[in-house]
C-alpha cells in the first residue's frame, strides 16, 4: 500500500472558514482508493513539516495570516514540499500570502512566499461575500464549473504570466471587473472559494490528487457520490438560473 | 409624570410600529419585531435613546447563549425588578428598538432593562442606552458573511469599553477574545464560564503568539493571560465571593450551569439575593421553545437551537442517549449564507444514531456526514423528517431560521396538536 502525508497548514491561524474540511475530503478520497493516509495538522508548535505530499491551507484574519506568512517563510516547507513532487491548495488568506505580497493587519504590504505571481491589495470597496462559480479551463481536465463561497476584503492581482486557476462565471473571484479566480502554477492551486472547495467539488479534489499521483480509478460510493451530485447541482441551479 | 418624556411623535411611531408588528404576527411572516422595529426607526430614528431614558439597563453579548443568558438573568433579577426586555432573538437596533416600544413607563424606578445585544451591534446600542452592566459570554465564528471576524468583533468591545467608564463589565475569563475587550473596564467581575471551542482563541489578540491552554486556565508568552475568576462553576454549584449557591437546572447541559453563572454575577453586581436567584432559574423548562421537550407524531422530541461549532459543542453534550437525532441547516440571512461551518463540528460524535439531514443545506450536511462516517438520511423538510424517526426520543437541532420554521409549523409555542402534524404524520405512517 503507498503511503500518503497530508498537510493541513496552521489551521489555528487559517482555518476560520471552514476550510480544513478539504484536508479531511482528500484524505478519505485517498483512503478509498487505498492509500494509506497520515493527516498532519500543523500547528504552531509542530511547525509545518516538508516531506508531506499534500498541503492545504485555509482563509482567516488578517493577524494570523500575517503570523502564518512569516512562519511560512522563515524555513520554507511547502516551497521544499513543491520541489519534490507535492501538491497545494490554497484558500483566501492562504491563497494571499502565498503570492508575492499581500496587506499585514497594519495596511502595509508584506512579502508574500511569492509560489504563486500575484499581490493582493486592500479593496476600499464593498467586501466580496457571496457564491462563486469558477470554469476553469480545458486543460485542468474537462471538470466542469467549480462552485464555493467567498469573503474577502483584499483583492489579487495576476501579475504578467501568472495564470488564473479559472474564470468567474459568478461572483467576483481576486478583483473586481477581472473576471478571473485564483491562480496555478504547476502543482500549487490558489483560490477564493471557500465550501469547502473540495466538499463543493469533489471533481477538483480527485484532479489535486492526480497532479501527484497521476490518473485514479475512480471511487466506489454510490452514496458519496450521490451527496456529492445532489450538493454540486443544487449549488449551479441556486446560483446560475 | 415619567410619561412625559415621550413626545407625541414617538408615541405615533410607536403606535404604527405595534400596528405593523400586529399585521407581522397576524399574517405569520415573522416573530412581529424586526420590520416594525425598522418602521420605528425610520419614523423615529432617536428611538432607542429616547425609549430608554432612565432605564438602567444589562446588555448581554456574546456568540453564542444570549437568549438563554439573557432569560436565566430575567428570571433570577424579576423578584427584584420590573425588567424591560428582548422580544425574543430580536437583538439588532430595530429589534432594540421595538422591544422598547412596549416598556411600561408606569413602574417607574424599579426598572431596569435586561437586553441580549448582537455582538456587532454592542457598541451601537450601548452608547444609546443607560448601560450600567456589560456581560460578555463568548466570541467564536458565526455568520461570516456578515458578522466580522472574531478578533475585529473584540477589538470594537474593547474601544467601546475602554471609552465607558461608568460601565461594568461581567466577562468569561476563559475565553481570550472577551478578555482582551472586558480588561479594559474600570470595573470588571470575571466568570470562568468556560470555552470549549478554542480553535478561534489559539492566536493572541494581543500580540499574535499561540496561547497555550493548561487545566488551569490560558497564557500567551506576551504575559496576556487568563485573569483569576471571580464566580467559578463546580458541577451544579456556582462558587462566587466566598458563597456556594446551587444551581441545580431543569435545563440541560453544564453549558446552562455557565450561563446561570453569568446571571448571578449579574445578580450579585445588583445586590439581589443570589439564592432566590438560583431558585427562579432553577424552575425554567425552556427558552425561547428550546430545550424542552414536545410530542409529535408518538415521538418525545428535545428542541434545540445551534448555529455554530462552539454551540455544537454544546448540543452534543445534550443529545444525551436519544437513539435519533434530526438537524435542520439553513442559510438565511440570519443563519449566515455560507454553512461551511458545517466541516468545523465535530459530527462524528453522532455516529452509531440514527441521523436525518433536514433544512435548506440539507445536501451540504450530508456530504458532511459522508466525510465524518455518520450514516444518515435527507429528508428537507424536518417536521416530516422527525415524524419519520424510528427512535421514541428524538433530538432536534436546528440553526436559527431552521428551528424558528420548525416552531412556527408547530404553531409557535410547539403546540402538538396541530393539524398540519397530524397530517404530515398521516400521510408517512400511510
Amino acid at each position: 500500500m503507498t503511503r500518503v502525508k497530508v498537510v493541513s497548514v496552521f489551521p489555528e491561524l487559517l482555518g476560520t472558514y471552514g476550510d480544513s474540511g478539504n484536508a479531511l475530503v482528500v484524505s478519505k478520497r485517498l483512503a478509498l482508493r487505498g492509500f494509506e493516509v497520515t493527516l498532519v495538522e500543523a500547528n504552531l508548535k509542530s511547525g509545518v513539516p516538508n516531506d508531506g505530499d499534500f498541503y492545504l491551507i485555509g482563509g482567516g484574519e488578517d493577524g494570523p495570516q500575517a503570523r502564518a506568512a512569516e512562519l511560512l517563510s522563515a524555513d520554507k516547507p511547502i516551497e521544499h514540499a513543491l520541489a519534490s513532487g507535492a501538491a497545494l491548495l490554497a484558500v483566501c488568506a492562504g491563497f494571499q500570502i502565498l503570492g508575492a505580497s499581500f496587506l499585514g493587519p497594519d495596511l502595509q504590504p508584506r512579502n508574500g512566499i511569492g509560489i504563486f505571481g500575484c499581490v493582493t491589495h486592500r479593496f476600499e470597496g464593498p467586501r466580496s461575500v457571496g457564491e462563486l462559480i469558477v470554469a476553469p479551463p480545458d486543460d485542468l481536465g474537462h471538470m466542469g464549473l467549480l462552485t464555493g463561497y467567498e469573503n474577502h476584503q483584499g483583492v489579487t492581482e495576476l501579475l504578467q504570466g501568472a495564470k488564473p486557476l479559472g474564470a468567474v462565471v459568478a461572483g467576483n473571484g481576486n478583483n473586481y471587473g477581472t473576471k478571473v479566480d485564483g491562480a496555478i502554477n504547476g502543482r500549487a492551486l490558489g483560490t477564493y472559494m471557500h465550501g469547502p472547495v473540495f466538499a463543493r467539488n469533489p471533481q477538483l479534489c480527485d484532479f489535486f490528487i492526480s497532479l501527484v499521483l497521476g490518473s485514479l480509478e475512480p471511487i466506489d460510493d454510490s452514496e458519496l457520490s450521490a451527496a456529492h451530485e445532489n450538493l454540486y447541482s443544487e449549488r449551479i441551479d441556486q446560483v446560475i438560473k | 409624570m415619567e410619561n412625559s418624556i415621550i413626545s407625541p411623535r414617538l408615541r405615533f411611531a410607536t403606535a404604527v410600529a405595534r400596528m405593523a408588528s400586529w399585521i407581522v404576527r397576524t399574517l405569520n411572516i415573522g416573530e412581529g419585531a424586526a420590520l416594525p422595529g425598522r418602521v420605528l426607526l425610520r419614523i423615529y430614528p432617536d428611538a432607542i435613546k429616547d425609549l430608554s431614558r432612565s432605564l438602567p439597563t444589562v446588555l448581554i453579548s456574546g456568540t453564542n447563549a444570549k437568549t438563554t443568558t439573557t432569560a436565566l438573568c430575567k428570571e433570577a433579577l424579576s423578584g427584584s425588578f420590573s425588567i424591560v426586555s428582548n422580544v425574543t432573538g430580536a437583538n439588532m437596533e430595530e429589534g432594540v428598538a421595538f422591544s422598547l416600544a412596549s416598556r411600561d413607563f408606569s413602574t417607574g424606578s424599579k426598572s431596569l432593562g435586561v437586553f441580549e445585544v448582537d455582538e456587532a451591534y454592542l457598541a451601537v446600542i450601548g452608547a444609546r442606552m443607560e448601560t450600567r452592566i456589560i456581560a460578555l459570554l463568548n466570541l467564536s465564528r458565526d455568520q461570516l458573511d456578515r458578522v466580522s471576524e472574531t478578533r475585529m468583533t473584540s477589538g470594537k468591545w474593547r474601544t467601546f469599553i475602554g471609552a465607558s467608564p461608568n460601565i461594568k463589565v461581567v466577562a468569561n475569563c476563559d475565553d481570550p477574545l472577551v478578555v482582551y475587550a472586558a480588561q479594559v473596564a474600570s470595573e470588571v467581575l470575571w466568570v470562568s464560564a468556560g470555552l470549549n471551542f478554542r480553535q478561534d482563541a489559539r492566536s493572541c489578540p494581543v500580540c499574535g503568539g499561540e496561547i497555550e491552554f493548561l487545566d488551569s486556565g490560558w497564557r500567551c508568552s506576551c504575559g496576556f493571560a487568563r485573569p483569576a475568576p471571580d464566580v467559578k462553576v463546580e458541577g451544579k454549584k456556582v462558587i462566587f465571593g466566598g458563597k456556594t449557591i446551587n444551581v441545580d437546572l431543569l435545563l440541560p447541559g453544564q453549558c446552562n450551569v455557565a450561563n446561570a453563572a453569568v446571571a448571578l454575577g449579574i445578580s450579585g453586581l445588583l445586590n439581589v439575593d443570589l439564592d432566590s436567584a438560583a431558585r427562579r432559574m432553577s424552575q425554567m423548562t425552556e427558552v425561547a421553545g428550546r430545550y424542552k421537550r414536545v410530542s409529535i407524531g408518538g415521538h418525545s422530541v428535545r428542541l434545540l437551537l445551534s448555529k455554530n461549532p462552539a454551540g455544537w459543542l454544546e448540543v452534543f453534550d445534550m443529545v444525551g442517549d436519544d437513539p435519533s437525532v434530526v438537524v435542520g441547516i439553513n442559510s438565511q440571512i440570519a443563519d449566515g449564507r455560507d454553512p461551511s461551518w458545517l466541516w468545523d463540528v465535530p459530527f462524528e460524535a453522532l455516529r452509531g444514531k440514527e441521523v436525518v439531514a433536514a433544512g435548506e443545506r440539507a445536501y451540504d450536511l450530508s456530504v458532511r456526514l459522508h466525510y465524518a462516517d455518520v450514516a444518515h438520511r435527507v429528508m428537507k423538510d424536518p417536521l416530516k423528517a422527525i415524524v419519520a424517526c424510528h427512535g421514541d426520543e428524538v433530538t432536534f437541532v436546528g440553526n436559527y431560521t431552521s428551528f424558528q420554521d420548525l416552531r412556527k409549523a408547530l404553531g409557535g409555542s410547539g403546540s402538538t396538536t396541530l393539524n398540519s402534524v397530524r397530517r404530515f404524520g398521516e400521510r408517512i405512517f400511510r
